[in-house]
């Protein structure tokens, strides 16, 4: 043992260099898997924990619009039997307002509670700072208007619910599982007594809501148990309004891009340890081509094979063990700065904590695979006979060509040179390719990130419309709204979309969205298989309910609204991350069926670029129809507000992206040149000493690297353009994306392309300059 | 005296492109413990390949090679490397120290193979490392710091530290000149003297002298032997005696 701990600690002084380089990526690839199971197993889950300490139970209903007939006694009547613990309490709720929220606006329902909101038992609100000291004209906001910095606690909060401004002062911040992400749909907004009095007086009749949190009883179905509710509640009074939202929806909004986060992460990781197993690899298999003449005086002394196999494994497994332990660390000491950008988007607190299952597995996979490739790669020392091994491994025969004939090189001399010097190393050649390949993959990637989240939102991937403004009309005022917006010469494409759930039997519903011609929708993205519904029995349902139904195109789908019951074909899918996925477009004729249109109000979507030309209208509309106008969305400010979330992961994934590809290809960059100028160490001597300058040598070791990665850059550039969108959609078929068509920012890929070639060169260079301090002398008498 | 090692049709065939070349034929050789055993012949006759043989480290085509009882050419690649560490001890034209290793690191690599009491190895080392004049100053010193000769009486004195039956050198004065290729054939002859059994490969007449049994390999069979008795430095008979030896043998 004695002997093998003296030729470990050899090995390692003679691999210092190679060896600290390769204990970084072990670093990194540990820190990376360790930080992406913890988004997994720590940060993702956060949503799910926090609502169940705040029994968040399954989910709620909100009924609004008219309240006759619903009182306490019935709806103890209608959670009766299947609820184990339910809570009704009275609100205010506007829909589809625009509030302020990140550097813009967001259009949701807003929920407007009094102060007692706070003493809720079934999903809890807790508020998670505040300022006592303010005791009137206050309003607690959801936590998420904190971690996206759009307010601090003392700020004034304006906002205004149907034509009337308030400006109250920010008290606190609350953690609410229902009414606390833009996701979702809702927010919930505390304010004090005398102000929810005021709204109450002014807005009480029209907007009073009665919102029921509930908790099942084991083995109840919450989809089954939701529409069993809306249907008894319909028969009661047809007019109300009810909205029913389930906690797995609410999680799945507010979990979207941390998800994203987590997978990209892992893919990274995986990435990198690829990159690690492969260096491992070559470092081995160099070392034994390096040290072929100790080899061999090794096992003249007696050492067996066994015993140079252990010593390299104890110093791989070492360095393994000592890596992924200070990665796994590292990743406690990164997860914060992550865990920020996440939570901007989730909106609930988060603190990091220790947890020893994804710990324990990240430095787990680490080590197996640093020890497993450890393995596998001395096997080779077996084989070397010792007497072959002391000639420094050259065998009988040689099957060598030479591939630059220099008598014959149409090109220079350095780079005829360098050429050979290349053909020479087909191992590090195939290693550089593919490294390059995946850097290139992983950085277009961050840039489709970058340009469809950040740049340019890709709309029509996060949106099922897309327009400039929505007019929300009253039934009275629908038709004389639509010819007004069609006179208007400065906007287009005006069509009424309406929204409602279908029901597809007891079982689960779909958000609908009706217009008069679906084809005419501005977004043709949305179907993504089959075509637009356009007869009176056809509808479009989204390809993650057909998914989970067995539903093809073709099929007949019944679907129920009240009493009615229709039974459609299903001409297409659509893909949208939207009500969990679960939605579907037809037209108005085809809607007949199950619905009377004749008092619903009319959302009329029209086109125009110009957000002020939008606002003009929207103003203009408000002005001439006064009260019929029931909302107003100008869409490219509310783009603003709702992007902020994308925005910063986004951002945060391509700088995280660009800095690892960056510290893997120069570490990688590193190992590969260090190894390579001791391998030919000799032969730069023999060149030195024949008069080749040190700045030749330098160019041509530099330019020996070159084609692998300019040959990996056009290869796998034109790869990842075609590979991007299908890449995606593996990781966003659970969130409804069926068929990505995001943009692929080829000039950004360029810029990546040509800057891998140079940073690498320059990188290559800067190495090479190692060659300088070979003296021809020292290495020719040392032979 | 006894025999260490005995071959038996010790034979030895390389092949290449289907043409095939005879090192060693038949060789039948004894070699007797506290000897110093010199292997002479024109380049390409075979004394490396013979040494190798008999040493274990590479393998015969065919015959047998019975070293201190064991049939070594049965043995596996691992069995052999633990027969070498115990009974073997070898000396080569390039020393093949190891350059992360200092000079004592390098003798105590081969030592702690066969004793495991580090401090008993460690004082058994340095006394070696004494004997061939490699002083406290340079134990610590690397292989790159030092000398070809010192270099080369490191690795006698690695060679030596588990007492080996047997010692093989190929050719350890062949890289250097002649003060430093003195000092290490004073070396190997001084431990000779003390009953250690050398076998030498070499195709210098001066380090050939220090032998008291001459062997003549000529295309592959051991040609003629000349046995010069114990060394005596200065004994111009012994020389003379040597150079009539190998001018029979074409020299």
């Amino acid at each position: 043992m004695e002997a093998i701990k003296l030729l470990t600690g050899s090995h390692f002084r003679k691999n210092k260099a190679t060896s600290i380089g390769l204990f970084f990526l072990m670093i990194l690839a540990a820190m990376l898997i360790s930080s992406s199971l913890l988004l997994f197993t720590d940060v993702y889950p956060t949503v799910e924990r926090e609502a169940k300490r705040l029994n968040a139970g399954e989910g709620f209903f909100r009924f609004t619009t008219d309240l006759t007939g619903i009182d306490d006694e019935y709806i103890e009547e209608l959670m009766n039997g299947d609820v184990k613990e339910y809570e009704a309490y009275h609100c205010l709720c506007y829909p589809h307002i625009s509030v302020p929220f990140g550097n813009g606006k967001v259009v949701m329902n807003i929920q407007v509670s009094g102060p007692e909101a706070l003493n809720k038992k079934v999903a809890r609100t807790e508020v998670i700072t505040e300022d006592s000291s303010i005791k009137e004209n206050y309003v607690y906001l959801p936590y998420q208007f904190y971690t996206s910095h759009s307010n601090e606690v003392g700020d004034t909060y304006s906002f205004e619910l149907l034509g009337k401004k308030y400006d109250l002062k920010v008290k606190g911040f609350t953690n609410t599982t229902y009414y606390g992400c833009n996701n979702n749909g809702t927010y919930e907004f505390i304010v004090d007594d005398a102000t929810y009095e005021e709204i109450f007086e002014r807005d009480g009749e029209a907007q009073e809501a009665i919102v029921v949190t509930y908790v099942l009883k084991d083995g109840v179905k919450n989809s089954k148990f939701a529409i069993r509710v809306s249907n008894d509640l319909l028969k009661v009074n047809s007019n109300t309004n009810v909205n029913s939202v389930s906690l797995s929806s609410v999680i799945t909004g507010r979990t979207f891009m941390s998800l994203i986060i987590a997978i990209s992460f892992l893919a990274v990781s995986i990435l990198v340890l690829l990159v690690i197993i492969m260096m491992l690899v070559n470092c081995i298999s160099n070392y034994i081509k390096e040290n072929m003449q100790t080899i061999g005086a090794l096992k003249a002394i007696g050492y067996t094979s066994g015993n140079i196999k252990a010593s390299l494994f104890i110093m791989f497994g070492a360095l393994g063990v000592l890596g992924s332990a200070i990665g796994v660390l590292l990743s406690y000491v990164v997860m914060p700065v992550i865990a920020q950008f996440v939570v901007v988007q989730m909106g609930v607190p988060f603190k990091v904590s220790f947890s020893i299952l994804p710990t324990a597995i990240a430095f787990m996979v680490v080590v197996f695979y640093i020890l497993l490739v450890t393995i596998l790669s001395v096997r080779k020392i077996k084989g070397i006979d010792p007497i072959i091994a002391l000639r420094d491994g050259v065998a009988a025969h040689n099957f060598k060509k030479n591939r630059v004939r220099l008598d014959r090189a149409a090109t220079g001399l350095n780079v005829s040179l360098a050429l050979k010097t290349m053909f020479g190393n087909m191992r590090q050649n195939v290693i550089t390719f593919i490294v390059t390949g995946v850097i290139v993959f992983l950085c277009v990637i961050s840039l489709l990130m970058f340009e469809n989240f950040n740049r340019t939102p890709k709309l029509d991937m996060l949106s099922f419309e897309i327009c400039g403004g929505v007019v929300t009309a009253d039934y009275e005022a629908k038709e004389e709204v639509l010819e007004y917006l069609e006179d208007r010469d400065d906007i287009s494409n005006v069509r009424n979309i309406m929204n409602t759930y279908l029901y597809v039997g007891k079982e689960d519903k779909l958000w609908a969205y009706i217009m008069d011609q679906p084809s005419k929708l501005k977004n043709q993205n949305v179907i993504y298989d089959g075509r637009f519904p356009e007869y009176d029995n056809e509808i479009a349902v989204s390809g993650k309910f057909a998914k989970e139904y067995g539903y093809a195109i073709g099929d007949e789908i019944k679907l129920e609204y009240g009493d009615e019951k229709y039974t459609y074909l299903i001409t297409g899918f659509l893909q949208t991350t939207n009500n969990d996925g679960k939605e579907a477009l037809l037209s108005v004729k085809a809607a007949e069926h199950l619905i009377d249109f004749t008092y619903a109000p009319a959302a009329y979507n029209f086109d125009c670029d110009d957000k002020e030309v939008v606002q003009k209208v929207l103003d203009d509309c408000t002005d001439e129809y006064g009260d019929h106008i029931v909302g107003t969305v100008n869409f490219w400010e509310v783009i603003e507000g709702s992007m902020t979330t994308f925005k910063s992961i986004a951002a945060l994934m391509l700088v995280l992206v660009c800095a690892i590809s960056a510290a893997v290809i120069l570490l990688v960059l590193f190992l590969l040149i260090k190894s390579f100028l001791y391998s030919k160490r000799r032969d730069y001597g023999v060149l030195k000493a024949i008069g080749y300058t040190s700045n030749n040598l330098i160019l041509q070791t530099a330019l020996s690297f070159m084609p692998p990665i300019i040959l990996s850059v056009l290869v796998f550039s034109v790869v990842s353009y075609f590979a991007a969108n299908p890449y995606m959609n593996m990781m966003m078929s659970s969130f409804g994306i069926m068929k990505a068509n995001f943009t692929i920012p080829i000039p950004g890929v360029v810029v990546v392309g040509v800057g891998i070639v140079t940073v690498s060169f320059l990188f290559a260079v800067f190495e090479a300059r190692r060659i300088k301090k070979i003296e021809a002398y020292k290495i020719l008498i040392a032979e | 005296m006894k025999n260490i090692i005995e071959t038996k049709q010790l034979c030895k065939t390389f092949s290449n492109g289907g043409r095939q070349s005879h090192v060693l034929k038949n060789v039948d050789l004894e070699i007797r413990e506290g000897d110093f055993t010199i292997i002479m012949g024109a380049s390409g006759a075979g004394k490396s390949t013979l040494l190798y043989a008999l040493s274990g480290m590479d393998r015969p085509t065919f015959g047998e090679v019975n070293f201190c009882d064991t049939e070594i050419t049965k043995l596996s690649s691992d069995e052999l490397a633990l027969f070498r560490r115990k009974y073997c001890g070898f000396v080569f034209q390039q020393t093949y120290l190891i350059d992360s290793m200092s000079v004592l690191d390098n003798v105590l690599a081969a030592g702690l193979l066969v004793n495991k009491n580090k401090k008993e190895v460690t004082e058994k080392a340095k006394e070696i490392l004494n004997s061939v004049d490699i002083g406290e100053e340079l134990w610590n010193k690397f292989p790159t710091q030092i000398s070809g000769g010192e270099a080369q009486r490191v690795g006698i004195a690695r060679a030596l530290v588990n007492h080996p039956s047997m010692v093989f050198a190929d050719e350890p004065t062949g890289a250097l000149n002649s003060q430093t290729g003195r000092d290490v054939l004073d070396a190997m002859t001084k431990f000779n003297e003390q009953g250690q059994s050398i076998v030498m490969v070499t195709h210098d007449i001066t380090s050939a002298r220090r032998g008291n049994r001459i062997l003549y390999v000529k295309d592959g069979e051991i040609a003629g032997e000349c046995d010069l008795g114990a060394y005596v430095s200065g004994d111009a008979d012994r020389h003379a005696k040597l150079r009539d030896f190998l001018g029979k043998m074409g020299w």
